[in-house]
């Protein structure tokens, strides 16, 4: 890891640390509050678009912890986010729990469904590995579908979360408690990227079979990576579901779960800030689309009157392709180019 | 069918392709355009189709495939759903959520051997699908290029050591199975009409690929037959007791089982591997 020149780790905190300088540790809370204070400074479109924002955030941490550490490619990951989803509404409505309870139970429940849909991968793997999960994907919407106490086609609906009398009903008052969580989050998945457990994904990625020599149990360590990556799914789908305090299965397509992979691949593969810049790009090009797409109906009467959806998975996939072809290892890569340039300035390009 | 362009395209070239399901919408498509909008004869109609979805491979392979030579299988599949998903968009924005269908549209006297036991279109697809795996086998069995391919589908390397021109063969391979897909997608839209959704098949078609197991077009047959006989057996016994829906999801959790028990398939090649 690059830092800058003259800074010299002289205790094992200040090797380990995340935030390694006072410039560093200036601009992270200048950002924080600046975020914290959004509802005051930034408009109402803003906040419900950063809450977007940051649950798909917490859906593709987990996605790649599973894909881009451990190198399993999952297309389940929206199907186990609505595992979670409706486990936090059973839980609330049905159980009797707060949303404090619910949400971290819902995480472990979605989690246990992604042990169950991880078992294939002790047979397969890559490509045959991917369609299973497509198959996952399908039975577990399946399932929802069909089972009568989750609401059918229905769905059901959930109360927000409060404590004492104080209700987070508003995108403004929920955008406090998803940002907490996204924080933490990313701080828990940094984290398990660079423990012993992190490690052992990355060699289980890199070379089954060395991992395997070196001692690793792999099976082992692909479940608990589809563990991982399903109770961040299974959080990320609880905070959606009280932020938009009903829920139904079509929420939660495979449209999604492809979504949140090329966030994965846009960003690069194996990289934590890369989940950031995915998920930006994406979206921003989304948002570019919707805005653009008046526009283009105007000038072209064949496009028909709202072509965004449309126009925005053309943009999506050309983006994918493109991303594959010239910037396989993603925007974090082409990130940490620039930050390597610019401190290297004079002397090197 | 649409899984044996799907195997067609993996043998010779192991990329296992997603995009196939738009060759076949949107030679369903062309031909609607070319039959019905610009009103030309029906067969030259079908030609216009064909033609097009042999072009349409050719630069799907050319732009999209041929940079990613020598990446890992994964990486090809993702960028071949990367191009079904732009394909995806270019599909909807020209049928705009709306069903053609070609029902009334064909000449009823041209079909009018058979009498009508059972719907003559479907009876028409299956002869037509018959047509072309015959077609296919003697391509492969009897000609120089079919020859060609067969040896470039056992080792990339040494077909190009005896002077087989690899890159030449995948843009000839992309194309004859767009040329397939884009049947299976006529044959398929005068059965159901063009639907927004016509392109989802393909989905069905790797699941059947997976299940006859990849490397094999006999296996590609038979897993559509099994698959179909599937879906609608336990959709008429499990129905009652689940509830509906069951046809939908038959083949998710045949091919999970199949995927578990053999997983590569039931007539792929075994790789041996220890992990």
């Amino acid at each position: 890891m690059w830092r800058p020149s003259g800074t010299i780790d002289e205790t094992y905190e200040q090797n380990i640390a995340i935030v390694r300088t006072r410039r560093h540790w200036g601009t992270l809370i200048i950002a924080l509050s600046a975020l914290f204070l959004l509802p005051i400074w930034g408009s109402y479109y803003l906040v419900s678009l950063i809450n977007n924002l940051s649950i798909t955030i917490i859906a593709v941490l987990g996605l790649q912890i599973v894909t881009g550490y451990c190198g399993q490619t999952s297309f389940g990951q929206a199907a186990f986010m609505g595992v979670g989803a409706f486990a936090s509404c059973v839980l609330v409505m049905k159980g009797g729990f707060s949303f404090w309870l619910a949400m971290p139970v819902a995480g472990l429940i979605s989690g246990v469904c992604g042990l169950v849909g991880g078992a294939p991968s002790l047979r397969i793997k890559g490509l045959y590995l991917a369609v299973a999960t497509f198959a996952i994907h399908f039975l577990i919407m399946w399932l929802i579908f069909h089972l009568d106490f989750l609401g059918g086609p229905r769905g059901l609906s959930v109360t927000p979360p409060k404590i004492g009398s104080f209700y987070f009903d508003t995108e403004e008052r929920m955008f406090y408690i998803i940002i907490t969580v996204m924080l933490l989050m990313t701080y828990g998945a940094r984290n398990i990227v660079r423990t012993r457990i992190g490690r052992a994904f990355v060699a289980v990625r890199d070379n089954d079979l060395a991992a395997q020599v070196m001692g690793y149990n792999i099976f082992y360590y692909k479940m608990l990576s589809f563990f991982i990556a399903c109770f961040y799914a299974g959080v990320a789908g609880s905070l959606w579901a009280h932020l938009i305090k009903v829920v139904y299965a079509e929420q939660f397509t495979l449209m999604n779960s492809i979504y949140y992979i090329g966030m994965v691949i846009v960003g690069g593969l194996g990289s934590i800030p890369g989940v950031f810049f995915g998920v930006l790009f994406i979206r921003i090009i989304d948002e570019l689309m919707i805005f653009a797409s008046p526009v283009l109906s105007k000038t072209f009467p064949w496009m028909g009157q709202a072509p965004a959806a449309a126009l925005s998975l053309t943009t999506f996939g050309a983006v994918i392709a493109l991303f594959l072809i010239l910037e396989p290892r993603g925007l974090a890569h082409r990130w940490e180019i620039i930050k390597a340039s610019t401190r290297l300035y004079p002397f090197a390009r | 069918m649409v899984a044996v362009s799907v195997v067609l395209v993996y043998k010779s070239t192991h990329v296992v392709s997603l995009a196939h399901g738009q060759i076949m919408a949107f030679g369903a498509l062309i031909l609607y355009f070319a039959f019905v909008v610009i009103n030309l004869p029906f067969v030259l109609a079908v030609g216009v189709a064909l033609v097009c979805a042999v072009v349409i491979g050719w630069l799907i392979e050319r732009f999209a495939m041929r940079p990613l030579i020598g990446e890992s299988e994964l990486t090809a599949f993702l960028n071949t759903f990367a191009v079904y998903l732009m394909m995806d968009g270019l599909f909807q924005l020209s049928c705009k959520g709306s069903t053609f269908s070609f029902f009334h549209l064909l000449p009823h006297d041209m079909f009018s051997v058979f009498e009508v036991p059972f719907p003559i279109t479907q009876l028409v697809s299956f002869g037509i699908s018959i047509l072309v795996f015959v077609g296919l086998a003697l391509f492969f069995q009897y000609t120089k290029m079919g020859l060609e391919m067969r040896a470039t589908a056992e080792d990339h390397q040494l077909a190009q050591c005896t002077g087989i021109s690899v890159q030449r063969i995948f843009s000839s391979i992309w194309g004859i199975s767009g040329l397939v897909a884009a049947i299976a997608g006529i044959a398929l839209a005068m059965v159901i009409g063009i639907t927004p959704f016509l392109p989802y098949i393909v989905i069905k078609g790797l699941v059947v690929a997976l299940v006859g197991g990849l490397e094999s077009m006999p296996g590609a047959i038979l897993g559509g037959l099994i698959l179909g006989v599937l879906e609608n057996v336990s959709a008429g016994y499990l129905d009652p007791f689940l509830g509906g829906g069951v046809k939908e999801v038959a083949a998710y959790v045949l091919v999970l089982f199949i995927l578990l028990i053999k997983p590569y398939g039931l007539f792929g090649l075994r790789r041996i591997e220890r992990i």
